[in-house]
């Protein structure tokens, strides 16, 4: 699946771009996370939970940022591993400056499941996944925002 | 006297339901044993990836597991790897890549069915996604990711199969007037039998004796093919014992060794414990044999005033990653050579292409005598759209056409000898019973008023009984049927056979056939099968093979019994042997009734005053090898009404006319012919499994896989005739699927008639409701 | 957790996890497998029981759910050596030949038969929907029930001829 999108963010573009590629930042716009876990810069652990339809089950995700051009251009790649299921993403971020203390954020999103979940929740994998990814984008945006972010 | 034998051709009520109805019925889930654990499997979430990492310590953890297996544990075993029935190999466990979506991948045993499940949830699997191949027309491209490394032969195909004349074939098509050209893509269907598969192992490290319950049809081959794949172990055959207890529905389905056996024998034999596996539903659907998936372009040649003359198909089959389809040796594609139907063609040429992609192995398990399912809906498909072409009524162009009663035996032009037929007298009843000509009439009027309704007619011939020795083998081991019969001394018979009923009935009809040949009443007389220990050698029962085959061993063997008994009745009577005739089921002295003895006297005296120079006793066994196959055939005509609105397809009436020859319990046969037009329909109207790009089964459960419900069956009609086969000793063919055989054409020639005045010349199956509504948009005609 | 039921008629008591299903309650520990397992999403109705007499798929409900209520199950039918009507039926018309569907089919026209005495063929189709048989195509477990509801009928009527009579 391919998603893909805009958002036009309320703050400037260096702390857009701390934020997405802080892992720990970043994993909170990420579904029902449970445990991030940092080993270096670029690579982390997360695990979450996720489903579709009836299917919910508990991934853990091999997280690590391959491209990194700061403050502009980021790529990052997560592979998980569930009971049954896996999932394969790659989500690129450009940022670009869109006036003072504002940043244009263009996102893309190759998302590939397989297993039970894919199976299962087949007819309901389009609408789900497009929910899911407009809630994380939405609460990024969300948290740049917001006041008091830097001191969260 | 007749009905209290209950002999061929009486409705006699079966004797397997007095434990059925009770609930009292023994599948392999009802085996219980002492100090029996649970075997499960972790499975692939990715249809095509090399293995990394599997860590199951988690799972080792939990109270309760017993042992995690993988493929590396495999390895010094030599079990890594098992041979298919088609001369491939299969993986039980990979070492290394997994090669479709829900392949095994590990096992674990506990002592409990729950905590094996927990197990299965705690093995972590870490996996590098490979490239998939799910089209199987892409996978015969250049360019293509090979799939199978493990072969020398570094592409997708696994092997070519071709019959008949090319180069005529060819020419005929030059010099026709007409020729009409259909691609027809027949999906991967599952049977998806109410029972799924598993097994009880119990092997006895004292002994060295290996006994399973196993969901098998074929209980003696899997026995043979043990002691072949794991004899290294120490597993010899004489101390390998394969029951078949009540199996609940078969199809074809249980033909296969899926590796799930394999793992709870190695299991047995590891912990020397009773071990149970028993697939969920889910795993049944995702990862046992398929059946269908042809890529069919077929062509027909005629002359312009209908006469058939010549038929060329080309088929491109998909058989997942392993060839495991459990078809005779010789014949990779089946009986698909049959696609000639019941016509004469003079020329015909057919070629079929074995294509490996990452899908789970099979190709026959639904009920389809060995690709004869897809064959028939290809030549029906083609009659109907030259039908149209021609602008002809398509039971005018069949009737034109059909072989003639008298050409029997007849040879096709592909090489099959078909034994006898009346094609023109099924399809007449069948037009008869319906009331042909008055739906016509029905159809024009409605046409006129926008409404859709279509009648389609299937015509069809089966080939079953496989087979004889000179061609037919499954892994070398012939095809012949057996039966042993063992008559008592008060004159109560036992009856062995090496097939193995799934709902058919054999315990009943194949009494019927010993109480028809001795005059026995059919209440004194015990069939069992499916226990190696006792029953003759079999290849077990698939193809509607039964009947012809064992069946015919079954009269034979009797046969052998009442010749011996002529002597001792002889004996008895203190006649000549040759004064003696089997009438009225007894033994006559001939010219005079009087002096009769009953078959129950001859077996008393057999054991208790049996003649001198004749050995005592009353048995006989029989190891039946066929001449030829037998050839089931009819006509099944289907009314369909099309919703304009949503699109369904509403199934109005079905009339079906069969003949298989004799008819042994017309109420099993009838309740086969229910049985099997149930599974036409549900592959045309509501089955399919499909993959995504990624190798994602689409569904893969009941939820989304749509058996046919009492609502959705229509209440079937049906008739026969009956054309005995000439070289079976009773004359029967069989029946058990030419109903799946027939049912699917008579089904979408019907609703492509509905829509034929629209431009529509052929629709895939299965036909949905979402299919039909994209066709009446554009067509401009929907609600 | 301790549960306590009426099955078929008799009360019986089990320790069990709160996760064990019903059907493996039945099967397992009562050592009642009449009663069979065909699916693992409520579909097929193989597992159909009666539970405080209306019919359920026992895979779908927990063993604790039953506790204090009371399941009945095929092998509850037979009494007294005498067949239910739907046995007799079911053999009768051929309405089975696996097997397997047949228990859950037979408890789902038992409760059909309890509540509607003279079903029309639509209404049996429509209370067997949830029961799939992949041997018999239906033609002849539709006319099972019905000649198991003709028989009840004739059974009833036996018993009650005055009540025939009255106003």
């Amino acid at each position: 699946m391919h998603f893909e999108g805009t958002a036009d963010i309320g703050a400037p573009r260096e702390r857009v771009w701390a934020f997405v590629t802080d892992p720990e930042k970043v994993s909170r716009c990420g579904p029902d996370v449970q445990s991030v876990a940092v080993s270096d810069a670029t690579h982390f652990k997360v695990v979450a939970r996720a489903g579709v339809g009836p299917i919910r089950t508990t991934f853990t995700l091999d997280v690590v940022f391959t491209e990194l051009r700061a403050p502009e251009h980021a790529a990052v790649r997560a592979r998980g591993q569930a009971p049954g299921s896996a999932v394969e993403m790659t989500n690129t971020f450009e940022l670009a400056d869109a006036g003072p203390g504002r940043t244009t954020m263009r996102w893309a999103s190759d998302v590939t499941v397989s297993g039970m979940i894919a199976s299962v929740g087949a007819r309901l994998m389009q609408g789900a996944a497009d929910k899911l990814t407009q809630q994380v984008f939405a609460c990024i945006k969300e948290q740049l925002e917001a006041p008091a972010a830097a001191t969260r | 006297m007749a009905v209290e034998i209950g002999g061929i051709g009486h409705s006699v009520q079966r004797k397997e339901d007095a434990r059925f109805i009770r609930g009292r019925g023994n599948y392999v889930d009802d085996v219980k044993l002492p100090g029996m654990v649970y075997l499960d499997i972790v499975r692939s979430p990715y249809a095509h990836a090399r293995i990394v990492k599997i860590d199951t310590s988690k799972a080792l953890a939990i109270p309760g597991v017993l042992a995690v297996i993988t493929g590396k544990d495999l390895v010094p075993l030599k079990l890594e790897w098992m041979p298919t029935l088609m001369g491939d190999k299969q993986m039980v466990l990979p070492t290394d890549t997994v090669m479709y979506q829900a392949q095994e991948v590990a096992a674990v045993v506990a002592t409990e069915r729950y905590i094996a499940a927990d197990g299965v949830a705690a093995v972590e699997v870490e996996y590098e996604p490979l490239p998939v191949v799910v089209d199987p027309i892409k996978a015969l491209l250049p360019d293509a990711p090979v799939i199978r490394e493990d072969r020398a032969q570094k592409n997708n195909q696994i092997w070519h199969w071709e019959a008949g004349d090319k180069a005529g074939t060819d020419k005929a098509f030059r010099e026709s007037d007409v020729v009409v050209k259909q691609d027809i893509y027949i999906p991967r269907i599952v049977v998806a039998s109410i029972e799924t598969c598993g097994m009880v192992a119990q092997f006895d490290k004292i002994d060295g004796q290996l006994t399973v319950w196993m969901t098998t049809q074929a209980p003696h081959a899997i026995r043979t093919v043990i002691a072949l794949v794991a004899g290294h172990l120490g597993l010899a055959e004489h101390k390998i014992r394969v029951i078949s207890p009540d199996i609940g529905g078969g199809f074809g389905g249980k033909v296969p060794v899926y590796p799930g056996y394999v793992l709870t024998i190695g299991a047995s034999v590891l912990t020397g414990l009773p071990v149970k596996w028993i697939e969920d539903r889910s795993e049944n659907i995702q990862a046992d044999s398929f059946a269908r998936d042809y890529h069919i372009t077929a062509e027909l040649a005629a002359k312009k005033d209908g006469t058939m003359r010549a038929l060329r198909v080309k088929t491109v089959a998909d058989h997942g990653a392993f060839d495991a389809a459990a078809n005779p040796s010789k014949f990779p594609a089946g009986l698909f050579g049959i696609v000639t139907g019941s016509y004469p063609f003079e020329k015909a040429f057919v070629e079929v292409d074995g294509v490996y992609t990452n899908k789970p192995p099979g190709g026959i398990a639904y009920r389809c005598s060995f690709r004869v399912t897809e064959a028939a809906f290809a030549i029906e498909r083609l009659v109907d759209i030259l039908a149209l072409e021609l602008k002809r009524d398509p039971a005018d162009l069949r009737l034109q056409n059909f072989i003639p009663p008298q050409a029997f035996p007849f040879m096709s032009t592909l090489g099959w000898e078909y034994d006898s037929g009346n094609y023109a007298g099924a399809l007449k009843l069948a037009m008869d019973k319906i009331g042909y000509a008055a739906l016509r009439r029905e159809q024009a009027e409605k046409r006129k008023r926008g409404e859709l309704m279509g009648i389609g007619i299937s015509s069809f011939t089966e080939i079953v009984g496989a087979g004889p020795s000179k061609h037919f083998d499954i892994l070398g081991l012939k095809m012949f049927g057996s039966c042993e019969i063992r008559v008592h001394p008060t004159g109560k018979a036992t009856v062995r056979l090496g097939v193995k009923s799934q709902g058919q009935g054999h315990e009943t009809t194949f009494g019927q056939i010993v109480a028809e040949e001795l005059g026995l009443p059919v209440a004194d007389i015990e069939v069992e099968e499916g226990d190696t220990d006792t029953a003759p050698y079999g290849l077990g029962t698939y193809a509607s093979r039964s009947t012809p085959v064992a069946g015919a061993a079954t009269a034979v063997a009797a046969r052998k019994i009442r010749e011996k008994g002529k002597l001792i009745a002889a004996h008895l009577l203190e006649a000549s042997p040759d004064d003696i005739e089997w009438k009225d089921y007894k033994y006559q002295v001939k010219g005079v009734p009087a002096k009769s003895k009953t078959m129950a006297e001859v077996a008393f005296a057999a054991y208790t005053n049996h003649p001198q120079g004749v050995e005592a006793g009353l048995e006989a066994v029989d190891y039946y090898d066929p001449p030829n196959l037998t050839f089931p055939f009819g006509s099944y005509i289907c009314v369909v009404d099309i919703d304009k609105g949503t699109g369904e397809v509403k199934v109005r009436r079905f009339f079906a006319v069969d003949d298989c020859g004799t008819i042994i319990n017309p109420m099993i046969v009838e309740g086969q012919i229910h049985g099997g037009l149930t599974m036409g329909l549900a592959p045309a109207l509501f089955e399919e499994i499909n993959y995504d790009k990624d190798g994602n089964i689409q569904g893969g459960t009941f939820m989304d896989y749509l058996l046919p419900t009492a609502m959705e069956t229509p209440s079937w009609e049906t008739a026969k005739t009956t054309t005995p086969s000439p070289h079976h000793p009773i004359g029967a063919k069989g029946v058990g699927e030419s109903a799946t055989v027939g049912a699917p054409a008579a089904i979408a020639n019907a609703v492509v008639d509905a829509l034929a005045h629209l431009g529509v010349r052929h629709i895939d199956i299965p036909i949905t409701p979402w299919k039909v509504q994209r066709i009446l948009k554009e067509k401009g005609v929907a609600e | 957790m301790r549960v306590q039921m009426t099955v078929n008629g008799t009360t019986k008591e089990a320790d069990v996890e709160p996760r064990l299903l019903l059907v493996h309650l039945i099967r397992e520990n009562l050592g009642l497998t009449g009663t069979h397992i065909g699916c693992d999403t409520t579909s097929c109705g193989a597992c159909t029981v009666l539970l405080d007499g209306r019919p359920v798929k026992s895979c779908t409900v927990f063993a604790v759910q039953a506790d204090g209520r009371s399941v009945s199950t095929v092998e509850g039918l037979e009494q007294g050596g005498v067949l239910h009507a739907v046995q007799e039926g079911f053999t009768k018309e051929h309405g089975l030949q696996c097997g397997f569907c047949t228990p859950g089919m037979m408890m789902t026209s038992v409760a059909l038969l309890e509540r509607n005495a003279a079903p029309t063929e639509l209404q049996i189709r429509q209370a067997i929907s949830g029961n799939l048989c992949r041997c018999t195509g239906y033609v002849n477990i539709v006319k099972a029930i019905q000649y198991a509801g003709t028989k009840l009928r004739e059974t009833k009527a036996e018993r009650e001829p005055a009540a025939a009579g009255r106003a």
